[in-house]
């Protein structure tokens, strides 16, 4: 009986963590939908930018901004590695860290400075462990990023960008293609180019949908009238643009940590569904084994007894 | 100002508020009133294509008689087809703001030290938002 009882209390075991893993799942896919419609919203935003900045491009100017300007010499970067705060995301920690540890080798082997900045308990952990602390780290992104506090971080970044205290900035995130593809991405968001500006990682879908609405807008040329002049209204938005850009690598990276949670989630429920079915199996055959066992003990008896 | 007023009940314009996060609202309005970076254009029905820079102030919508006062941090305003689309980082309802709380901004920001050219700018970038800050708090009905 022994053998079949412990197959029991594994199965029921199972059973419990497969209730769990499926909740869990269930948790994540509502967070994703409310992520990507966050993201989705958010898009508007960028959409507009990328408007305004058709709209003054055909006025054709040069626009100067330290933003824009590479400093000749690089001497001291910055990578700021976008992680979660929580684990049982599947590969999702993983592949970033990967991807931010290529990188910094990379800075290592072109013996520059960097500053490493950590955002999510998972990353600051790996690389206490790893023996090379971050420099700054950041648990406030969850899996709805504020624009405020994003502002402030890139706030940050511009002033030591323009004083030169950094000569630029990389950031290590997941980025959100579609919802059946994500990939951990090392992205150079300072200097920024002149084309940048305007242009904004889209989602596809999106992207179809702005570059119609740009090809459009060039068609009519707006006789627009500026206030104040074209070329520092350019300059305003370069920061914004930059700020923008930031955002949507936190926004890319709420969206993608609840994918890939959900993902791995799910393939933990169907594992345990798998495992409660092999379990059960083997429990009635144990079972049986047992009656049989039974069975001939008392024919094995009786027949004694005669 | 009459025949305007009654112009601007037939003939109406869409006002779009866009901050980093979300589509704040999008709603049919008579009249919208922006602060520019220096001073406030008020922009009805029919008004010339314009792409300006905003600055701290009060963003006002009305729509017969009843009017939204906001609160903008900068940003840009786009019109055009009779669409003012506003682009800011944050539009705070106007009556989601204390007086108190934006005096106390005030006085901090006054206190600021500023020891270079730099500081110096954040400075007066921080006091001018707190003044407007402290502008709208106090035109509160």
């Amino acid at each position: 009986m022994a053998k079949a009882r412990a197959i029991v209390q594994r199965r029921a075991a199972v059973q419990n963590i497969k209730k769990i893993t499926r909740t869990m799942e269930l948790i994540a896919t509502a967070r994703f939908k409310k992520a990507l419609d966050r993201a989705t919203e958010a898009e508007a935003y960028t959409r507009k930018i990328a408007e305004i900045v058709a709209d003054l491009g055909t006025t054709s100017l040069e626009v100067s901004h330290p933003l824009l300007q590479p400093h000749p010499e690089v001497k001291k970067s910055v990578l700021l590695v976008i992680t979660s705060n929580r684990g049982l995301a599947g590969g999702y920690n993983g592949n970033v860290l990967r991807a931010a540890n290529r990188s910094l080798q990379d800075f290592e082997t072109d013996s520059l400075g960097v500053r490493l900045e950590v955002a999510g308990k998972r990353g600051i952990n790996y690389f206490r462990f790893r023996g090379t602390p971050a420099d700054a780290t950041y648990t406030n992104f969850e899996d709805r990023p504020q624009f405020d506090e994003v502002n402030t971080l890139a706030e940050a970044y511009i002033a030591m960008y323009v004083s030169g205290e950094i000569d630029r900035l990389d950031v290590a995130y997941t980025r959100f293609i579609n919802a059946a593809k994500q990939e951990a991405v090392v992205q150079t968001l300072l200097p920024m180019s002149a084309s940048q500006v305007g242009q904004v990682v889209q989602s596809v879908r999106q992207k179809q949908a702005a570059a119609g609405a740009v090809a459009k807008h060039k068609g009519e040329a707006v006789p627009y009238e500026f206030l104040p002049d074209p070329k520092s209204i350019l300059e305003e938005i370069v920061p914004v643009s930059f700020k923008v850009r930031l955002f949507k690598c936190f926004l890319d990276a709420a969206v993608s940590e609840q994918i890939s949670r959900m993902v791995a989630m799910r393939g933990a429920t169907e594992n345990a569904d798998a495992m409660v079915k092999s379990l059960t199996m083997l429990y009635n055959r144990a079972r049986q084994a047992q009656i049989t066992g039974e069975l001939a003990e008392i024919i094995g008896g009786a027949a004694a007894l005669e | 100002m009459s025949t305007a007023d009654h112009a601007a009940t037939h003939e109406r314009l869409r006002c779009v508020v866009v901050t980093p996060e979300r589509t704040l609202f999008d709603t049919p309005v008579e009249s919208v009133t922006l602060p520019l970076f220096d001073g406030e254009i008020g922009i009805l029905h029919g008004h010339t294509p314009l792409i300006g820079r905003l600055g701290y102030g009060e963003l006002r919508t009305k729509d017969g008689n009843t009017v939204h006062r906001y609160f903008v941090d900068g940003g840009f305003a786009q019109v055009r087809d009779n669409v003012v689309t506003v682009l800011t980082n944050r539009a705070t309802p106007a009556a989601a703001i204390s007086a108190e709380g934006s005096a106390r901004e005030l006085e901090a920001a006054k206190a600021r030290k500023a020891t270079n050219e730099l500081d110096q700018a954040e400075k007066t970038k921080a006091v001018d938002r707190a003044r407007a800050l402290v502008r709208v708090a106090s035109h509160k009905s």
